[in-house]
């Protein structure tokens, strides 16, 4: 029995270190792209356009989205194939790309979890680590409660809730710290509610609109197409959102905006495409065209209504700002809901 | 509109040509894709998704039902003749199929796990069309601290599942439920044992796990003993059921397919859940509880029949509350919506040919599948007599690939490797790797359920006594773990008095 340890050990520690090895291997092969002083960039070989999530998400779908786009309406010349690396919320496709530096031919979708999760400590890259190139949509956040609950609008919601925050189960599906939780925390500060006293629970199995419906939870934090379907059978009702002004559509057109509520603060759910670090000018020239010119086209408005996204188009320059300013908020209620770690 | 003018224009659907085409590609492209080591039901529908892009979501949606219990359907094969689950759904199929197939019965435990599967769908869906409507009710009674009880009912299978010492068994479980706990913690965001590493971010996947513990450790095993091996496992054994193999099989197929289409409506407990318990329960009932883990008919047929009962059961949430209540039937979620169908509370009412059609068309699947997979069954088990050395590789090979194809990173595959070793550093040492998967399985749903039931308790632990349902489960898990104790010392007792 014995003779058998040492080959294991040995077999184990040669696996751990190959296993370590693993995650640096930079394949940037052909990084040195052809800008070839003219100005002029252009891909040489097919995209890949990842989405960090499983199939069928948001991410997931934005990305096979724009690669439909680009395709049908020609124009793009190179292919474009989208793949998913699920993994940590989104860390696994970053840390991918990151090691895609200087291969531009490598882009992600990405929404406010690339703030939020390196600010709460799980992922080493955070929006800094990329290159920011277009913002193709926005969607925004639902509060939902059950039709017979005894709330009416946010301020009545809000006002129990600075009364006995333990009495109100706060549900959704990201992790405390990430977008379900600061949304409603945001909104909810604004209106004088103790962020730290929020209550929230995650459940990330698909579960959060059961317990919301059999009374486990009060609130569900959520996307507002999230809750249409169960809008429409009467079985919730929408307290508010969190856009600016009333959404277009057939049932979210009568969900009140917090902003109407006098509650003044709102959450954008944005998304948009990044690319490695260490693109070039041309490059990020070269990708903004051809972005703006599938925002411009038929084809990308029919997917926002299809999806019931809107309109929210940023170039690379504005994309960069916008991102410093949202991290700052975040930052500010993180600090203040006081989940971050150390 | 009534639900028989509905269940009409369903069935109307169902047996049109077109619905019939698709049914039989779904259930074909699913039973072949779930026959392969280490590719189930979600793979099975990630691959159809891009191919229904431009289909009449009716038709689409009769194609991915049909990959999906297709794929449940087939994923016993793997199981029974390599040791591989592809699923977590037939991992305790393989507690009774693998030892069949090692005794020369590959045939027979194929032919009772096709037979089973079969009935275990059939009744499950004349279930979900005499019920679905009520039942979508039921389908939301379930918050954490029923699930936190339901988990622990099933964890007190460990001592049903050990056929040695139970401290061997229970150490093996406290290792599933160690390495379950990689991550990020759901409920504060932490990362826990991932030492900075992203790959282990999101956990490690049961795929990884089973396949090593079972599939890689056998394949060590076999290995190492090659010398040893006697007889070559060439016999396929007959198919046919002997009319006691029959009668064998009647109970089990009765009781799990009503049990497991009512776990497979809970959201979230699911087929793999249904499979344990089944075969748990049946471990129970049965005369002799000791054939059980050694190639008994009862131990394929009873996991087989509530794993596909659930399946169908599954769409019950999906169908009618627009709940997913597993990852596969989420990934179809997915697909459903880019079909730009919204399954929610009104899909029965306002698209009934929809909502009937896909029902009527499982009853047609699995007819086809029964035909599909039974004359197959020669050929499918003749994977056996492939010469050891190619078979090995293969089983290899599959394995990687299957791991591969979920995250298509090659950390995990890695991670294969090592839990292959561990699986067989657990052998070597009779620790059985049962428990450590099903504690794997059930020891993270039931650590995040315990958390948010005590947050929205606010650390109230009566939480789990005030809610009916809960308290009933908790009641039996205490049984069967100390009933069986006290059973053994008084025999103890009588036999030394």
């Amino acid at each position: 029995m014995k003779k058998i340890w040492l080959p294991t050990l040995a077999l184990f520690t040669s696996i751990t270190l190959a296993a370590c090895g693993g995650g640096e291997d930079s394949e940037n092969s052909n990084a040195e792209g052809n800008s070839s002083g003219d100005g002029n960039w252009e891909p040489e070989q097919s995209l890949e356009f990842v989405a960090p999530s499983g199939a069928g998400g948001g991410w997931d779908t934005t990305a096979r989205m724009a690669a439909e786009g680009f395709e049908e309406q020609d124009i793009m010349d190179q292919g474009i194939g989208v793949v998913n690396k699920e993994g940590g919320g989104g860390a696994v496709g970053w840390s991918y790309i990151a090691g895609k530096a200087e291969n531009p031919h490598h882009l992600f979708v990405a929404s406010p979890p690339l703030l939020l999760i390196p600010l709460n400590g799980q992922s080493e890259y955070g929006h800094e680590d990329f290159t920011p190139i277009a913002n193709m949509i926005s969607d925004y956040g639902a509060f939902a409660v059950r039709e017979d609950a005894p709330w009416d609008d946010l301020n009545d919601l809000f006002e129990d809730m600075k009364d006995s925050p333990e009495d109100i189960t706060v549900i959704g599906e990201s992790s405390p710290g990430s977008m379900d939780h600061i949304q409603f925390v945001k909104i909810a500060k604004e209106a004088g509610v103790d962020p730290q006293s929020v209550k929230y629970v995650s459940a990330q199995d698909g579960s959060t609109m059961t317990n919301l419906l059999n009374g486990n939870a009060d609130v569900y934090s959520t996307g507002v197409t999230e809750t249409v379907e169960q809008v429409r059978a009467g079985e919730i009702k929408v307290l508010g959102v969190t856009a600016e002004e009333r959404l277009e559509g057939d049932v979210v057109e009568d969900f009140p905006t917090a902003t109407e509520q006098g509650i003044d603060e709102t959450f954008v759910n944005w998304r948009g495409f990044f690319g490695p670090p260490g693109m070039t000018d041309e490059q990020i020239t070269y990708y903004e065209e051809k972005f703006k010119e599938l925002n411009d086209s038929e084809f990308w408005d029919e997917t926002r209504d299809k999806y019931a996204w809107n309109e929210l188009y940023m170039d690379s320059e504005e994309y960069a700002e916008f991102l410093e300013d949202e991290k700052e908020s975040m930052q500010e209620l993180l600090d203040e809901v006081n989940v971050e770690e150390e | 509109m009534g639900s028989i003018e509905g269940i009409l224009s369903g069935v109307q659907l169902a047996f049109s040509i077109e619905g019939i085409l698709f049914v039989f590609l779904g259930v074909l492209a699913g039973t072949l894709i779930g026959m392969m080591p280490g590719l189930g039901p979600i793979s099975a529908i990630a691959i159809m998704i891009p191919l229904t892009y431009n289909m009449d979501p009716t038709v689409a949606l009769v194609l991915m039902a049909g990959v999906y219990y297709g794929a449940v359907f087939g994923g016993s094969t793997s199981s029974i003749l390599l040791n591989a689950p592809g699923i977590s759904g037939t991992v305790a199929t393989s507690f009774d199929g693998y030892p069949m197939a090692q005794r020369g019965e590959a045939g027979k435990a194929l032919a009772v796990a096709a037979i089973a599967s079969f009935f275990g769908g059939t009744v499950s869906v004349i279930l979900l069309m005499l019920f679905a409507p009520v039942l979508s009710s039921v389908a939301i009674v379930f918050g954490p601290p029923e699930y936190f009880a339901l988990m622990v009912l099933g964890l007190t299978a460990i001592s049903s599942l050990s056929d040695g010492s139970t401290v061997k068994a229970l150490i093996s479980a406290v290792l599933g439920i160690m390495a379950v706990t990689i991550g990020i913690d759901s409920q504060t965001g932490t990362t826990r044992f991932t030492f900075n590493n992203p790959n282990l971010l999101e956990g490690i996947d049961f795929l990884v796990v089973a396949l090593g513990l079972f599939a890689l450790a056998e394949v060590c095993a076999l290995i190492i003993n090659r010398n040893q091996t006697s007889k070559d496992r060439k016999s396929l054994g007959s198919l046919k059921l002997s009319k006691n193999d029959m009668k064998d099989m009647s109970g089990p197929m009765g009781r799990q397919s009503i049990l497991g289409f009512i776990l497979g409506v809970l959201p979230g407990a699911g087929a793999t859940i249904a499979s344990f318990i089944g075969y748990i329960t049946e471990k129970k009932l049965a005369k002799k509880p000791e054939e059980f883990g050694k190639g008994a008919v009862r131990g394929v047929a009873a996991p087989e029949t509530a794993n596909n009962a659930a399946t169908s059961g599954a769409f019950v949430p999906l169908l009618s509350l627009g709940i997913p209540g597993s990852g596969t039937t989420a990934v179809l979620l997915g697909a459903l919506l880019v079909l730009d169908i919204q399954p929610g509370p009104l899909l029965m009412s306002e698209q009934p040919q929809l909502f009937w059609g896909v029902i009527v068309s499982m009853y047609v699947g699995n007819l086809f599948l029964l035909i599909l997979n039974l004359p197959l069954i020669p050929y499918i088990a003749k994977i056996l007599a492939i010469p050891r050395p190619l078979l090995i590789s293969l089983v290899i090979m599959f394995s990687m690939i299957g791991v591969y194809s979920i995250s298509f990173n090659t950390f995990d595959l890695y991670l294969l490797v090592i839990f292959g070793v561990i699986g067989y550093l657990m052998r070597l040492f009779k620790f059985p790797p049962a428990p450590f998967i099903l504690a794997f399985i059930l020891g993270g749903m039931m650590e995040e359920s315990f958390r948010q039931a005590m947050t929205m308790s606010n650390n109230d632990l009566s939480i789990f006594i005030n809610k009916p349902i809960a308290l009933g489960m908790l009641i039996a898990a205490f049984l069967s773990f100390t009933v069986p104790i006290w059973q053994g010392y008084r025999s103890n007792k009588k036999n030394s008095a």
